[in-house]
C-alpha cells in the first residue's frame, strides 16, 4: 500500500477542552490520564458540577497530591479501575440530559468508559477521549473471537488460541478492539519479525 | 433460465460448476479494459429476460446447494448471524421484503398467503410449510432476519439510519470476501469501509453514502463489486482464513482456468417501511477462468482489467500471489485487438 494509506476506523484522539453547553460534567481518567486531568483544570472552568473519577492504576508516576490540589470540583478516587466503573455506572443511573462525558487513559480504559455509557444511550461521539500512557491495544482474535490486551507488538500472540495473530489497524468501537488475523495462515511457521510498536 | 437446482459443493471437493445458460448470464463487471473504485449506483429496475437483474432478488441453479452450504456455515459458527437487539421492526421488514418478492417472481416455488396476521409461507424447492403470526417472533423457529436470511442466496445486512450515517446493525453474512460481521456489526459507514484502499482519496465512499442516506421506498439501486477467489468457495471469510489462505499458494499457469475465480458481487440496496433501515443484499457469482473463457471477449477484457489493476486494489483483493499465473493463462486469449466498451459477452 502506499504512503498516506490509512483506515478509516482507526480512532482519532484529540486533547481534552471543556465544553460549556452543559448542565454537567463527568472526567474519568485512568494512571497517566491524571496529567490530562491537570491540563484540563488549567482552562477556564465550566459554571456547571465537575464530578471527576480517577483511579491511578498503571500511572508511571504519583498524580494524586497535584490532582487534589488542582481539581476544585468532586473529586472521587479509587483503587481499582473496576470499583471505577461500578461507580461510574451508578452515576450514569441518575444522570440528566446534558451531561458532558470526558475520558482519558488507554484505549480500553477509555472504550469501557464509553460502552457503559453507551448502555445508557449516550452516543460515542458525545464521549470526549485523550489517550494517555501508552499506545497498547485490545485485539480480537477473528479465528477463535477471545480478547487480548495490552499488546504492544505488531504481532501478538491470541490469549485464547495461541496463534501468531497481525494487529490491523481496522477499529472496532463496540468491542473497544483492533482486528487480529493469523498472519501465518498462508504460509505457516512464517511470521515476520515482531517488533513494538505500540509502546 | 430455467430452475433445475443443481447438487454440489461450494467446499471440500468444490464440485460447483455454472451450466452454459448460468455462464451467459454472468454479471461481468468490466465494461472497459481499466478498472478503478466508482460510485457505479444504478436504479435496480428490471433487467431483460433472463438476466441476473430480471427480478428483484435472483434465484437461480445454484439456490439449493447455496442454501444447504450457507447452513453449514452458521451451524459451524452461529456468529455469522448477528442482530443488534434494536432492529426487530427491521428484521420483520426484511422477512416481509423477502417473501413478498420471491412469492412474486417465483409463484412457482414460492408461496406466501395472509389471512390478517397469520401467514404461511411455503419454499418448495427447500421444502418448507411455516405457519406463523407476523409480528411474533415466538411463532418462527429463529429470528425473522435469520429465519428468510437462510432462504435467499447471498448475504444480507441492515442498515439503521442515524447521526447523519449507517450502521450495520444485523447482518447474515456467509458468502463475504474477507471481511468480518462479527467484527464490523454495529459499526457505522466510514468505519466499516474504512480498510479499502484509494477510496478515501476519490470522495466514492462519502458520495456513496450521501446518495444512500436519500433512497427512497420505491426506488432500490444497485452496483456490481468484484474481487477474485481460489476454488469456488463462497465462505471466504476472516474468520476461516486459515482453511483457503493457502489455496492462494497452489495457482500455476496450467491450473489457473479451472482454479481460479472471478467473485462478483451483485450489490442491491432496498428501503425499508417500516424501520427506515435499508436493506443491503450482497450476491455471490462465481466464474471460473475457464468457463469465462468461453466468451473469448471477457477474457480479453478481464487479461487487461487485472494486468493494469492499481497495486494497492492488487494487495487488498489478495491476487498478488497468483496474479502473473492467471495473466499467463488469460494471454492466450488476448489479440489485443479493440473490443470496444460494454459487459456484454460477444
Amino acid at each position: 500500500m502506499e504512503r498516506g494509506y490509512w483506515i478509516r476506523s482507526k480512532p482519532v484522539y484529540t486533547a481534552l477542552l471543556w465544553n460549556d453547553k452543559a448542565t454537567a460534567h463527568a472526567v474519568l481518567a485512568e494512571g497517566e490520564g491524571g496529567l490530562a486531568v491537570l491540563k484540563l483544570f488549567q482552562q477556564a472552568l465550566p459554571e456547571q458540577p465537575i464530578t471527576v473519577f480517577y483511579s491511578p492504576a498503571g500511572a508511571d508516576k504519583d498524580y494524586l497530591p497535584a490532582l487534589q490540589a488542582a481539581v476544585d470540583a468532586d473529586l472521587r478516587v479509587f483503587e481499582t479501575t473496576a470499583d471505577l466503573m461500578a461507580a461510574w455506572a451508578s452515576y450514569l443511573a441518575e444522570a440528566r440530559m446534558g451531561l458532558r462525558i470526558y475520558t482519558t487513559g488507554i484505549e480500553k480504559f477509555m472504550w469501557d468508559v464509553a460502552e457503559t455509557a453507551a448502555s445508557f444511550g449516550i452516543l460515542n461521539q458525545d464521549v470526549m477521549k485523550e489517550l494517555t500512557g501508552s499506545l497498547a491495544r485490545s485485539v480480537y482474535c477473528v479465528h477463535c473471537k477471545s480478547l487480548t490486551h495490552e499488546v504492544t507488538s505488531n504481532i501478538a500472540t491470541c490469549g485464547g488460541c495461541g496463534r501468531k495473530l497481525f494487529v490491523r489497524d481496522h477499529f472496532s468501537r463496540r468491542m473497544g478492539a483492533y482486528m487480529g488475523l493469523m498472519v501465518d495462515a498462508e504460509n505457516p511457521g512464517e511470521v515476520p519479525q515482531i517488533e513494538e510498536i505500540y509502546p | 433460465m430455467s430452475l433445475a437446482f443443481k447438487q454440489e459443493t461450494f467446499r471440500d471437493d468444490y464440485t460447483f460448476r455454472n451450466s452454459p445458460e448460468a455462464i451467459r448470464r454472468f454479471p461481468f463487471p468490466f465494461p472497459e479494459d481499466q478498472y478503478m473504485y466508482s460510485v457505479n449506483i444504478e436504479p435496480h429496475t428490471a433487467g431483460p429476460k433472463g438476466a441476473v437483474t430480471e427480478f428483484t432478488l435472483d434465484v437461480d441453479e445454484h439456490y439449493v446447494a447455496e442454501c444447504r452450504d450457507k447452513a453449514i456455515t452458521l451451524e459451524q459458527d452461529p456468529g455469522r448471524c448477528a442482530v443488534l437487539p434494536h432492529m426487530m421492526d427491521a428484521e420483520w421488514d426484511f422477512l416481509e421484503f423477502t417473501m413478498e418478492s420471491l412469492a412474486r417472481d417465483y409463484p412457482e416455488q414460492f408461496s406466501l398467503s395472509k389471512n390478517g396476521k397469520a401467514w404461511t409461507w411455503v419454499n418448495r424447492p427447500l421444502g418448507i410449510e411455516q405457519s406463523f403470526v407476523f409480528g411474533d417472533a415466538a411463532t418462527l423457529p429463529m429470528g425473522p432476519f435469520e429465519y428468510m436470511g437462510r432462504q435467499v442466496q447471498g448475504d444480507f445486512v441492515l442498515l439503521d439510519q442515524r447521526e447523519d450515517t449507517l450502521f450495520a446493525d444485523a447482518g447474515i453474512v456467509t458468502s463475504q470476501a474477507d471481511w468480518s460481521l462479527a467484527f464490523n456489526v454495529g459499526m457505522s459507514w466510514n468505519e466499516w469501509h474504512g480498510p479499502v484502499p484509494q477510496v478515501t482519496k476519490l470522495g466514492v465512499m462519502d458520495r456513496a453514502l450521501k446518495f444512500l442516506m436519500s433512497l427512497q421506498q420505491a426506488n432500490p439501486v444497485r452496483r456490481l463489486n468484484w474481487t477474485m477467489t481460489i476454488n469456488p468457495r463462497l465462505d471466504t471469510s476472516p474468520e476461516n482464513y486459515p482453511l483457503w489462505g493457502g489455496d492462494r499458494n497452489k495457482v500455476t499457469a496450467e491450473n489457473a482456468g479451472e482454479l481460479a475465480h472471478l467473485r462478483v458481487e451483485l450489490q442491491t440496496l432496498f428501503r425499508m417501511p417500516r424501520s427506515n433501515a435499508i436493506v443491503f443484499s450482497i450476491r455471490c457469482y462465481l466464474i471460473s477462468m475457464q468457463e469465462m473463457a468461453t466468451y473469448p471477449r471477457w477474457a480479453k477484457r478481464f487479461h487487461r482489467v487485472l494486468r493494469d489493476l492499481h497495486p494497492d486494489l492488487v494487495e487488498y483483493k489478495g491476487i498478488t500471489k497468483y496474479q502473473q499465473a492467471v495473466l499467463a493463462w488469460l494471454s492466450r486469449f488476448d489479440d489485443g485487438a479493440d473490443i470496444g466498451t460494454g459487459t456484454q459477452p460477444e
